[in-house]
């Protein structure tokens, strides 16, 4: 499979603070890559660095396989970048916005007009055509702005947190769509601090923090790094000493909680776990309330592999 | 072709920008209305000479001179002086107060008196002296040629010239004009904000529109040409519309009107160049940038008499190379040698000038512009 960005011991300093140390990254095309880390740990600096827009200290970048400098034409022709901040003309309308930017890419003009409404139909924005930016609310602004990053079809997409302050609905629009592009065969290349939607739509993440990669692989992968793999909760109005000893005895479990009336059991692998503490229950005549089991998070993974919590 | 939809863009941001683009406009023209407010009604060529009020001390009998007061006081459409009644001492006294401007002594060799010099004591002088001038004449002749002495006077009264007046420049001179002058010159330079504003938003580390710019792979001289031209098109507008609203206030700027509006234009685009220039420099904030070009296009159009008549004369004598490369010297120049002079010569010059120079600043600002990579953005 060819790669569609490398990135290969890169150093970015910002005066005395480190901001990315020996970060090496591999993209495969077709990929929805996922940039995970908490804020400041490097990701928009990393983007930066490979889009050429940062000088950075030490370090190769490869973009399918061409070296990525500010006047690489060519490439940039091929790649659409989804910013943080909204980057759109105020006085523009949502069309003209989408048309100045698409025009920069696509010399065509009915190619162009095919594009522009297939971007505005993609986002949603089909009844705000003729607005100004001003008037369109922040979910619907976010939506303008990835129309005018990925009307002209780029085969290699940034998206860098895309979601931040937008409602849980534009949040599921986007999110779909980014889908939907990585289906019709651009490589997706995606930062956030939200791990719920990196592991919703990423088919391999990379986390970071303090401007390292931390580990690299699929969610299943990632997860697999770490002891834990399950964590059932029960709430107990009471329980012995010797329960919770039995507890401890069951089949893969390496650690048992109770605090709170609430029991917390954890698992190192196997399978119905779940089965087998109802089972016990049962057969101890012990009642309880609600039981609810649950698999590692990439919040885990990352609490695990540095020590705190992602969004610290 | 893309540069053709950069520009329909271009213009079409700028055009809808109308609170920004009202202020460009009214700026010049509010400014030049000032300038012509300040100097008052030297305009208007009726009203210079008043009535110059004057008294009348009888020290001897001179009949034909007091005649020649007397007409001058009663002139039809306005007389020349007036003259205030009283004897020598209350004559000194409203000198002192001020209340005449001189006291002519009527007597065989008739003399002024005045308290201080100006304008209207040189009107009086001139009087007497052309009296006493044709007095002798006119005695000469009656010495020499009694025959032909009727003839004498017919024509020393008559006014009639011996020469003919022809001005060879095309507008009007006037000292006063240069300020103008340098008022377009400087409109033309603060044309310096728009080029450094919309530059700089081609700067990654400026704003997301800058780096979504930057991040496309439209070449930078396209994209800055149609921002240029865009720009350019926008401030000579401005510029025409000042000239057409001096002209009517009635400034005249003589009547060559293509090589006027060429200065308009070529004015317009040196000034953008300058402000692209300092728009292309990514360590500047906004702040730091607007004040350069205020600085700049301040000190610039002071070098070219802006505010004090003259400094442009000194450089000129002292450092001449700095009125070559100034461009609001330039374009004040410009305007001056259109209306002085009947060669273009001075003028043609001062164009190459000002066009290369702008050109040249486009260059370096595109190349500045083109492999810009950022410490942070």
């Amino acid at each position: 499979m060819s790669q569609a960005v490398t990135v290969h011991n890169l150093v970015k300093r910002y005066k005395e603070v480190l901001a990315l140390d020996h970060f090496n990254l591999e993209i495969n095309e077709g990929e929805i890559f996922g940039l995970l880390g908490p804020n400041g740990s490097g990701k928009t600096t990393t983007i930066n660095c490979i889009l050429s827009l940062l000088k950075f200290d030490k370090g190769e970048i490869k973009v399918f396989g061409k070296d990525m400098k500010p006047d690489s034409y060519e490439l940039k022709s091929r790649i659409g970048v989804v910013m943080q901040n909204v980057a759109v003309f105020d006085e523009l309308t949502v069309y003209d916005n989408i048309d100045y930017f698409c025009g920069l890419y696509v010399k065509d003009k009915n190619i162009r007009k095919q594009y522009v409404n297939e971007a505005i139909e993609f986002v949603g924005l089909e009844d705000y055509v003729r607005f100004l930016p001003k008037k369109l609310s922040g979910g619907l602004l976010r939506r303008l702005n990835i129309a005018c990053g990925i009307a002209h079809k780029p085969k290699l997409i940034f998206f860098d947190e895309p979601t931040v302050a937008v409602d849980p609905q534009s949040r599921n629009k986007i999110l779909e769509g980014i889908v939907k592009l990585n289906k019709e065969g651009a490589t997706i290349i995606y930062t956030s601090h939200y791990m719920e939607e990196v592991e919703q739509i990423c088919t391999r993440i990379l986390i970071m923090d303090k401007g390292r990669s931390v580990a690299v692989g699929t969610k299943d992968e990632l997860k697999k790094m770490i002891k834990n793999t399950e964590t059932i909760s029960v709430y107990v109005q009471e329980l012995d000493e010797a329960v919770l000893s039995d507890i401890k005895e069951l089949p893969h479990v390496y650690d048992v909680k109770y605090a709170s009336n609430l029991l917390e059991i954890k698992y190192s692998g196997g399978q119905h776990n779940l089965v087998r503490v109802l089972d016990y229950f049962k057969q101890n005549e012990i009642s309880f309330g609600k039981v609810y089991s649950e698999h590692p998070t990439l919040n885990d993974v990352f609490l695990e592999i540095t020590g705190k919590e992602l969004r610290d | 072709m893309n540069f053709f939809h950069c520009l329909k863009y271009s213009l079409k941001t700028m055009l809808k920008n109308k609170l920004t683009l009202m202020w460009t406009f009214l700026f010049p023209i509010a400014l030049s209305t000032f300038m012509y407010m300040a100097f008052g009604n030297i305009f208007e060529k009726d009203e210079i000479f008043k009535t110059i009020p004057v008294a009348v001390v009888n020290v001897e009998e001179n009949k034909a001179f007091r005649e020649v007061l007397d007409t001058l006081a009663g002139e039809e459409g306005g007389s020349l002086i007036s003259i205030e009644a009283g004897d020598e001492d209350s004559a000194d006294k409203m000198l002192d107060d001020g209340k005449i401007t001189g006291i002519i002594y009527v007597a065989d060799k008739p003399s002024l008196k005045v308290k201080e010099q100006s304008v209207s004591a040189t009107i009086l002088r001139t009087v007497i002296e052309e009296y006493v001038k044709n007095e002798a004449v006119i005695t000469d002749v009656v010495n020499t040629n009694p025959a032909g002495a009727a003839d004498a006077v017919a024509k020393l009264t008559s006014g009639e010239k011996y020469f003919t007046e022809k001005s060879s420049s095309h507008g009007v001179q006037n000292e006063y004009y240069n300020y103008f002058y340098a008022i377009f010159a400087m409109s033309c330079l603060f044309a310096s904000f728009a080029g450094s504003a919309n530059i700089s938003k081609l700067q990654a580390n400026e704003s997301a529109l800058g780096m979504r710019r930057c991040l496309s792979p439209q070449h930078k001289m396209v994209i800055v040409s149609a921002e240029y031209i865009s720009m350019l098109f926008v401030q000579f507008a401005i510029e025409c519309v000042t000239l057409v609203y001096l002209s009517i206030i009635g400034i005249n700027f003589g009547d060559r009107y293509p090589a006027l509006i060429l200065i308009l234009f070529v004015g317009s685009s040196i000034g953008i160049s300058m402000g692209a220039i300092i728009g292309s420099f990514s360590g500047l904030s906004s702040g730091t940038r607007d004040g350069l070009c205020v600085a700049i296009s301040m000190i610039l159009s002071i070098l070219a008499d802006l505010c004090v008549g003259g400094i442009k004369n000194t450089i000129e004598q002292n450092a001449p190379i700095i009125n070559r490369i100034n461009p609001a010297a330039l374009i004040s120049d410009s305007f001056y040698a259109l209306n002085v002079y009947e060669d273009y010569s001075r003028y043609t010059s001062n164009m190459i000038i000002l066009a290369s120079m702008a050109a040249v600043m486009l260059i370096v600002c595109v190349l500045i512009l083109r492999r810009n990579k950022y410490a942070s953005v």
